[in-house]
């Protein structure tokens, strides 16, 4: 009687398990052995596509470009958020207003905010670089989505600042922290900053796993920024895995190779699950 | 028990899933999933207003085109299609659905037709590196309506382009040369009466134009570098003629290779967002003066804003002065025929090939031509009465049209489509000075 | 006491300056789509000479706005009823013991990891065959899939945070496993849910990938593909394309703004227990 009851509650979900991941793996994982513009006759290819693949600079760059915003969202997007989150924790005036201010941009898309941004870095009628003249730092003032070696970075930026989820993540978690251990911290003379770096931390590393979860789990497929602001270029500076893939596809119509680059951003991912599963017992071991 | 019930019922579903995703089932298995069935009703919906359509008999063609109605050559076309579908009233019904993002256009086209679900008619870049449109056999053969009296309104040599395998896969439809569109007043305002007739004097007009304020060519790297490839093929041209050039198997030519060289230097006079720009990026730019030269075809104008229009000239092409090329060559698009997905109906087929008939109908090329301002395969006369109602730029885009003593297609236009992708990259990374131009035509003989 | 307001009033600015830089362009934005383009062209940075709603009434006449809007809402709903479904089933089942729990369990968290965009090519075929191509069935059910792993750890994180006795004490009232699903567990799953529904209606604002490859006419495009094409359309006309951005983020701030309190304590409220 229950189990049948289980087996009806479970089946959805296998369901779309099964159609909507297992199938398509094993599907792109077969259409990767074959050279297939879309339009005619599959041809095999044997490993073709994965040499083609692997000695391709710009997949090893949009390799790279996704590591780098994996990094970016660790050691940038995160610790700031948490920054914010403990801040606002201390309950200073008009705390509730910036929590609100902050999750703002949340819930804009993201296409309308990379379109933003696009504007932003304007040579000519950009924001970036009036302000910056307006310092009378005229002389960096640049193209800043055109130029080798700032592009990358200024793709990430509007996602590395916008921290409202990030911070309210971290929020909630800071509200279950009861206020006896407060009290008790503070007896102990602790204050300020010691008060989060010892107290609070230490605690919210439940919500930090969630947040890295979040955000890899967001990097693993951005292509929206890049898309918007820079199709991925200049030379390739920009390109993303998920840009690569649709690149491949769409603009070359070589959908083996496109197929291989979706095996290894796959790949990726289970790298990075088991990196972050040891991040989780390390949370359990607490 | 359970438990093979279980991997039954999942193998099954996999089966299903496996031969939807190969093609040869056209639905799963009917879904348990009380979220999918309100999906179905959405699509029944959509799909029902066909329904009563046919039975009536009236044939319902889905058209894909690119040219936004918001411009002058999509609002006449859309006309003529309101036009044919009067005529055809309660027989056959011709739906629009436009995509003005060209390269995004033909994308999306060929990844429709490799799913089959194309639409019935669109049309599409001619390439002769790539057949893969002409070798899918997912195009319709043209070859039974082609009648003496149509076949007259065409040049036999586009049709025989067209022909693969003795059948005629697609009806001649755009071929547009690109002259240089230049700003008149600003010309002018900077000291420049004459339109330079060799590049080098283009260059130094540039550089009074830049002390006067303002950019040379409106230039980009983005999608198909259209403007950055015409001015590319115009100065190979005047390198090496265009008969050489045409007949050019290879980019690692002297004449390419300077030409790359030169247009860096162009690149100098334009705006800092040549690198990563686009169509409209450009266009825009010229619209607001900050450049004041575009390659470009017929339609030029009619991205434009309308404040400009007024100072817009035609320039025909300069050459080197040494007489390797004529002055006033054309470098031209692609040829853009239409085509139509392969029919199973006969009652369909014949439609689309009557609405054919009708849009390269010399009634309806004049109509294109004169009020769409677009320059189109099928042959057309034109009266002295007939060219004083066009307007002044489009008159004058004729004139250098119809002298031109030769034309070469857009090199972009004939590469295979994994160089074409590489394209934007190899442009930037030359303009970035990663590669020399050497390399750049080395890459993409190789990528070719 | 003293040096605690000094610290204070440094941590209010420093929150202050954040804000500014988080939302200066916004604020730019708004001017800009009040002005004509060409305007915006030569001089973007001037006091604006002339400001006016122009450019919103052009971007509502050229193209149906609204109706993208719909296509928007109406994709994130039929994501919304599948996962939730799906993943309130789901998470009920795992609550009990059974034997390929720990597999199962393995299985939705590898999901997590797997980026749906390395499915692009399958995805596509299976819309296309199933006829669901420039639907918005087909686009709401790959969101529904693409959100589902998501929507599974957020809803069974929270279930595991339930009382076991509450249905325990349903079963022993003689309740039958169904209805106690029905009545108690969704009822108490309600803030899980809310969470969920609240990130798919984010994502389905946010997502580009998909929206792009699927859609194509009017009756299935969403605001992201309208927004995407003012950048990339021949004619670029910045100031429309200010306009239609504002259109687009206007019904989310507007909502949000409405009910920020349960946005956000409905946002983590299974997240962190997760």
């Amino acid at each position: 009687m229950k189990k049948r009851y289980l087996i009806l509650y479970l089946f959805p979900a296998i369901f779309f398990a099964v159609v909507f991941f297992i199938v398509p793996l094993f599907y792109i994982v077969y259409i990767s052995f074959f050279e297939w513009n879309g339009l005619n006759a599959m041809k095999m290819a044997g490993i073709q596509n994965y040499i083609d693949v692997l000695t391709d600079k710009s997949f090893i760059l949009a390799f790279k470009n996704t590591i780098v915003w994996i990094l970016a969202a660790v050691c940038i997007h995160i610790p700031l958020g948490l920054m914010l989150a403990l801040l606002l924790n201390r309950k200073i005036w008009g705390w509730k207003i910036f929590r609100v201010l902050y999750f703002l941009p949340n819930v804009i898309s993201i296409t309308a905010l990379a379109f933003l941004w696009y504007f932003i870095y304007h040579k000519d009628m950009g924001l970036l670089n009036w302000l910056l003249e307006g310092l009378g730092m005229g002389d960096s003032a640049k193209g800043w989505l055109t130029e080798l070696g700032t592009a990358l970075p200024a793709t990430i930026v509007p996602f590395a600042i916008y921290v409202g989820l990030t911070t309210v993540i971290f929020m909630t978690q800071l509200a279950t922290i009861s206020d006896d251990l407060k009290e008790a911290a503070l007896l102990d003379g602790a204050k300020g900053w010691q008060m989060d770096l010892h107290i609070y931390v230490p605690l919210v590393k439940p919500a930090i796993v969630t947040n890295v979860m979040l955000n890899v789990a967001f990097c693993l497929k951005n292509f929206e920024y890049p898309f918007v602001m820079t199709s991925g270029g200049p030379v390739n500076t920009t390109t993303t895995l998920a840009l690569y893939i649709y690149k491949k596809m769409m603009n070359a119509n070589q959908y083996g190779i496109s197929m291989v680059g979706s095996i290894f951003t796959v790949l990726l991912g289970l790298c990075l699950m088991v990196l972050v599963n040891s991040l989780q017992r390390g949370k359990k071991g607490d | 028990m359970f438990k093979k019930f279980l991997c039954g019922l999942l193998s099954v579903s996999m089966m299903a899933m496996l031969m939807t995703g190969c093609g040869s089932s056209p639905a799963p298995a009917a879904e348990p999933e009380a979220g999918e069935q309100s999906n179905a009703t959405t699509v029944e919906e959509a799909s029902e207003p066909e329904q009563p359509a046919q039975a009536d008999g009236e044939v319902t063609l889905e058209l894909y085109h690119s040219w936004s109605p918001e411009t002058t050559r999509g609002e006449v076309l859309t006309s003529l299609v309101d036009e044919f579908n009067q005529l055809h009233e309660g027989k056959i019904h011709v739906n629009v659905e436009t995509n003005p993002d060209f390269p995004a256009y033909q994308e999306k086209v060929k990844t429709m037709l490799s799913t089959g679900t194309a639409p019935d008619i669109f049309h599409y870049n001619y390439n002769p590196n790539d057949l893969s449109y002409f070798e899918s056999g997912l195009l319709m053969d043209f070859t039974p309506y082609m009648d003496a009296e149509w076949s007259e309104r065409f040049e036999s040599s586009d049709l025989e382009t067209l022909t693969y395998d003795g059948k005629l896969l697609s009806v001649p439809f755009e071929s547009a040369g690109a002259v240089i569109w230049y700003n008149k007043d600003v010309f002018a305002e900077a000291g420049i009466t004459e339109f330079p007739d060799t590049w080098d004097g283009l260059l130094e007009a540039c550089k009074t134009l830049q002390d006067a304020g303002y950019g040379g060519f409106s230039l980009f790297t983005g999608d198909d570098a259209w403007y950055s490839v015409n001015l590319i093929t115009a100065l190979w041209i005047a390198n090496e003629g265009a008969a050489t050039v045409n007949a050019s198997t290879s980019f690692q030519t002297p004449g390419m290779i300077n030409a790359l060289n030169t247009y860096k230097e162009f690149c100098k006079y334009s705006t800092s967002d040549v690198i990563g720009g686009n169509y409209s990026v450009a266009g825009a730019n010229f619209s607001s003066k900050k450049t004041t030269m575009a390659i470009d075809g017929s339609w030029f104008t009619s991205y434009q804003d309308e404040a400009v229009i007024p100072s817009i000239g035609v320039a025909p092409m300069p050459a080197n002065g040494d007489g390797v090329a004529t002055q006033g060559y054309l470098v031209t698009d692609a040829q853009t025929p239409w085509a139509a997905s392969a029919q199973t109906d006969p009652a369909k087929e014949a439609a689309i090939a009557e609405f054919m008939k009708f849009i390269t109908s010399e009634e309806a090329t004049k109509t294109l031509t004169m009020e769409g301002s677009v320059v189109l395969s099928a042959k057309l006369e034109l009266s002295d009465t007939d060219l004083a109602g066009v307007t002044e730029q489009m008159a004058a885009y004729l004139k250098v049209n119809g002298d031109a003593p030769s034309r070469t297609t857009n090199l972009q236009r004939n590469l295979s489509t994994q160089a074409g992708a590489e394209l934007p990259t190899l442009l930037e990374s030359f303009l970035l000075d990663q590669i020399t131009a050497e390399q750049f035509c080395e890459q993409l003989d190789e990528l070719n | 006491m003293k040096k605690i307001k000094c610290s204070k009033i440094f941590i209010f600015i420093f929150l202050v300056l954040i804000a500014v830089i988080m939302l200066t362009p916004f604020v730019w934005l708004i001017i800009s789509s009040l002005r004509p383009n060409m305007e915006l062209l030569s001089n973007p940075f001037s006091i604006p000479e002339t400001i006016g709603l122009q450019n919103y009434r052009e971007v509502l006449t050229r193209q149906p706005m609204l109706k993208y809007l719909f296509n928007t809402f109406t994709v994130a709903l039929i994501a919304m009823v599948i996962d939730v479904a799906v993943s309130v089933m789901t998470g009920y089942a795992m609550l009990h013991q059974f034997r390929f729990r720990k597999k199962l369990s393995m299985m939705f968290y590898v999901g997590l990891f797997i980026p749906a965009n390395a499915f692009m090519v399958p995805y596509y075929i299976m819309i296309t065959r199933m006829g669901w191509y420039d639907t918005l069935g087909g686009l709401g059910l790959i969101y529904g899939v693409v959100n589902l792993p998501f929507s599974i750890m957020i809803i069974r994180g929270y279930m595991e945070t339930l009382p076991i006795q509450i249905i325990e004490s349903g079963r022993i009232d003689g309740a039958s496993t169904n209805q106690i699903l029905m009545k108690l567990v969704l009822a108490m799953t309600r803030p899980g849910i809310v969470t969920v529904c609240i990130f798919i209606v984010i994502n389905s604002w946010n997502e580009l990938f998909f929206a792009n490859l699927l859609t194509q006419s009017d009756k299935s495009k969403t605001i992201t593909v309208a927004v995407k094409s003012y950048l990339s359309a021949f004619e670029a006309n910045y100031s429309f394309a200010f306009a239609a951005m504002v259109i687009s983020i206007l019904p989310t701030i507007v909502v949000y703004v409405f009910l920020t309190n349960k946005i956000i304590g409905g946002m983590t409220a299974g997240a962190v227990k997760g």
